[in-house]
C-alpha cells in the first residue's frame, strides 16, 4: 500500500471508528490544535449523514422529534456506513434496521420509514408510459383472457402491521396521528407516482392479489379464476374489470399485450 | 489549438496526450446560479435574468420523475454546467466505473458546457463518508490525481475541471502548495480549473496564509469558472457551510480574481438555509456590477 493510500486508510478508520492515529501526520493550524480541525470532518460526518435521512423521513422524524431521530439516524450511521457515491441511496436500508431491536417494539416506526421509503423510491423511479383506457379498446372481447399488463416501474406494494396509513396522513397534514395500533390483518398497501406526484392507497386483500399476481405476468382469464375463489365467483369478471379500471384511471400500469 | 501549444512548459512529460481529449476552454457563459429545487417553479414561470445555471450531478443521476423532467425544461432555455461532488478523484480506491457511466449517461441528456467535481476524495475501502475531503500536497499524491485525471478524461471523452476544495487542516508530508498542486495537476492533465474564491479565503484563513499568494500562484489561463458563497466563522477557523450570503472579504477576493483572471463564468453557490430566488437574484447582480466596473468590455444588469 503505498503512503497516500495508507494516509487516506488512516483518515477514514478516524472519522468512522476514533481511532486517531492519523492525528501524528497533521499540523496545528496558526490559531487552533489538530485535534478541534480533525474534529470539524468527523462531525460533519454524522451529521450530514442524519441529516440526509432526516430529509428523506420527515414524517418520522416529525413523528418521533428531533432527539429521538437523531440517536435512531446516528444508530443506523455507525452500523450501515454509505456505500454508494450518491447520497440518496444512504437512507435505502432504514426501514429494516428499525425493525430490529432495540426498535422492533415499535413497529410503527418501519413501517413509517417503509412507507417514505417507497413515496420516495417512486418518485424518482424510471419513467415510463402509462397506459389509457383507449388502450383497452384495441383488443376483441374473446382475446381479453390473455391479457397480460405491466406495472409502472414507480409502483411498490408494501404490507404493514400497523395503522401506519392513518399515522402518515396525520402527519403529513400536520394534525395529532391516532395512536400507534396493530393492525388484525396486514395492511397492503400500493404505492405509486402519478404524473409527478407519489401516491399510495390501501388494498382489499382481493384486489392486492390481482395485483400481485397481474403485475407478475398472470393474463386476465386467470386473474379472473382467482377472483372467484375470493368472493362470488358470478361477479369476479365484472370485478376484476373494476380493478383493472381502476389501475389504468390512475397510471398504474405502463402496457398491456395479447398472449401470444 | 491543443493545451500544449496554448500552456507551454519546459519540463518533460506531455501536458496533454496527443488528440485524447478535446482541449478547447470552453466558452464563457456570464453570471449564473447554483440550481435548487427551491427555485424551479419561479424560474419555469418567470424566466429569472440569470446567465446560466450549475446543477449538482449527483441529484440528476436518477432513474427518472420529476428532478429529471424539471433539468430537460431548464436546459432548453439556459446554458447548464455539471459540478459533482462524488469523483472523489483523489482517492486511492479503484475508479468506480459504475459512478462514471452514470455521470456520462447524465451527460449525454445534459449536454453542459463543462463538468466539474472537487480536488479531493470522499472514501475508500467500499464506504463513501459524503464529504469533500483533504489529501497532502505530496508527488505520490499528484502522480496518483494525474492518472486518475486522464482515465476521467478519456471515459468521459472530454476535459473535466477541478474547484479547490476548503480544508481544515494540512499534513506534515506536504511538499508544495495547494495552489502549486493544482497548477501541475491542470499543466500535466489538461484539467481545468473552478476556482472557488470563498474556498480560498476559507482556507487561507485556516492555514494562515496569503489568500492573494494562491491567486496569483493559479495559471490565468486554466481558469473557468468562479464559485462565490459564504461560510461560518469559528474564531480560530472558518467552515465552509455555504448557508450565507457572501462576505464582504469574500467579494474584495473576487474582483482581486477578476483582475488576474479577466472573464470568467461567475456563479453564486448556496446549499444550505436556500433563500428566496430574488435574493440570490441580487448576488448574482452583485457579481455582474463587480464585473462591469473591472472590466471594461462587461456589460452592466438590467
Amino acid at each position: 500500500m503505498s503512503d497516500f493510500a495508507r494516509q487516506q486508510s488512516d483518515f477514514q478508520l478516524a472519522i468512522l471508528t476514533g481511532d486517531e492515529k492519523i492525528l501524528a501526520e497533521i499540523l496545528d493550524s496558526p490559531k487552533e490544535k489538530r485535534h478541534v480541525l480533525f474534529g470539524v470532518y468527523k462531525y460533519a460526518y454524522s451529521s450530514r449523514l442524519v441529516e440526509a435521512l432526516r430529509n428523506d423521513h420527515k414524517l418520522l422524524h416529525s413523528y418521533v422529534g428531533d432527539e429521538m431521530f437523531d440517536e435512531m439516524g446516528k444508530a443506523y450511521v455507525v452500523a450501515n456506513p454509505s456505500q454508494h457515491p450518491n447520497l440518496r441511496w444512504f437512507s435505502q436500508g432504514f426501514p429494516d434496521f428499525l425493525k430490529a431491536e432495540p426498535y422492533a417494539e415499535y413497529p410503527i416506526l418501519s413501517d413509517l420509514a417503509a412507507l417514505e421509503k417507497a413515496l420516495n423510491d417512486a418518485f424518482d423511479a424510471k419513467d415510463a408510459a402509462v397506459m389509457q383506457l383507449a388502450d383497452m379498446a384495441g383488443f376483441a372481447p374473446e382475446l381479453w383472457d390473455g391479457l397480460k399488463f405491466e406495472a409502472h416501474p414507480s409502483s411498490c406494494r408494501l404490507d404493514v402491521s400497523t395503522n401506519v396509513a392513518a399515522v402518515w396522513l396525520a402527519l403529513k397534514n400536520e394534525e395529532m396521528p391516532p395512536d400507534a395500533a396493530l393492525l388484525e390483518q396486514p395492511g397492503r398497501l400500493l404505492i405509486w407516482r402519478q404524473d409527478a406526484t407519489p401516491m399510495f392507497r390501501e388494498l382489499s386483500i382481493e384486489e392486492a392479489m390481482m395485483w400481485d399476481e397481474a403485475s407478475g405476468g398472470i393474463p386476465f382469464g386467470v386473474l379472473c379464476s382467482m377472483l372467484a375463489t375470493y368472493d362470488d365467483p358470478d361477479g369476479a369478471a365484472a370485478r376484476g374489470a373494476g380493478y383493472l379500471h381502476g389501475w389504468i384511471t390512475a397510471g398504474l400500469l405502463t402496457g398491456v399485450a395479447a398472449e401470444s | 489549438m491543443n493545451a500544449s501549444t496554448r500552456f507551454p512548459t519546459t519540463q518533460t512529460e506531455p501536458s496533454v496526450r496527443d488528440g485524447a481529449i478535446p482541449a478547447d476552454k470552453p466558452a464563457y457563459l456570464g453570471f449564473g446560479l447554483g440550481l435548487r429545487a427551491q427555485h424551479y417553479d419561479e424560474i419555469l414561470s418567470g424566466n429569472p435574468p440569470i446567465d446560466w445555471f450549475e446543477v449538482i450531478s449527483e441529484n440528476y443521476m436518477l432513474p427518472g420523475g420529476q428532478p429529471l423532467r424539471v433539468l430537460d425544461r431548464i436546459r432548453e432555455r439556459y446554458p447548464v454546467v455539471m459540478h459533482g461532488v462524488s469523483l472523489s478523484i483523489a482517492s486511492t480506491a479503484p475508479p468506480n466505473f459504475e459512478y462514471l457511466a452514470g455521470l456520462k449517461d447524465l451527460a449525454r441528456r445534459v449536454e453542459p458546457k463543462w463538468i466539474s467535481d472537487h480536488l479531493c476524495w470522499t472514501g475508500v475501502h467500499g464506504k463513501n463518508l459524503h464529504d469533500l475531503l483533504p489529501i497532502p500536497y505530496t508527488n505520490e499524491a499528484l502522480d496518483h490525481v494525474v492518472s486518475r485525471v486522464q482515465l476521467v478524461q478519456d471515459y468521459l471523452g472530454r476535459a473535466i475541471a477541478l474547484e479547490n476544495v476548503s480544508t481544515y487542516l494540512q499534513f506534515h508530508d506536504s511538499e508544495m502548495t495547494e495552489w502549486e498542486f493544482l497548477s501541475e495537476l491542470s499543466r500535466r492533465s489538461g484539467c481545468w480549473l473552478l476556482f472557488d474564491v470563498n474556498n480560498v479565503y476559507v482556507s487561507a484563513f485556516n492555514h494562515g496564509y496569503d489568500p492573494h499568494a494562491f491567486l496569483e500562484g493559479i495559471p490565468a489561463d486554466r481558469v473557468v469558472q468562479f464559485h462565490l458563497a459564504g461560510h461560518s466563522h469559528m474564531g480560530t477557523h472558518i467552515i465552509d457551510t455555504h448557508d450565507h450570503p457572501v462576505c464582504n472579504e469574500v467579494w474584495d477576493l473576487y474582483a482581486a480574481a477578476i483582475r488576474r483572471f479577466g472573464k470568467v463564468s461567475t456563479m453564486i453557490e448556496r446549499d444550505d438555509n436556500i433563500p428566496s430566488l430574488d435574493e440570490l437574484i441580487v448576488e448574482v447582480n452583485q457579481t455582474r456590477e463587480i464585473a462591469a466596473g473591472l472590466l471594461p468590455s462587461m456589460p452592466r444588469a438590467g
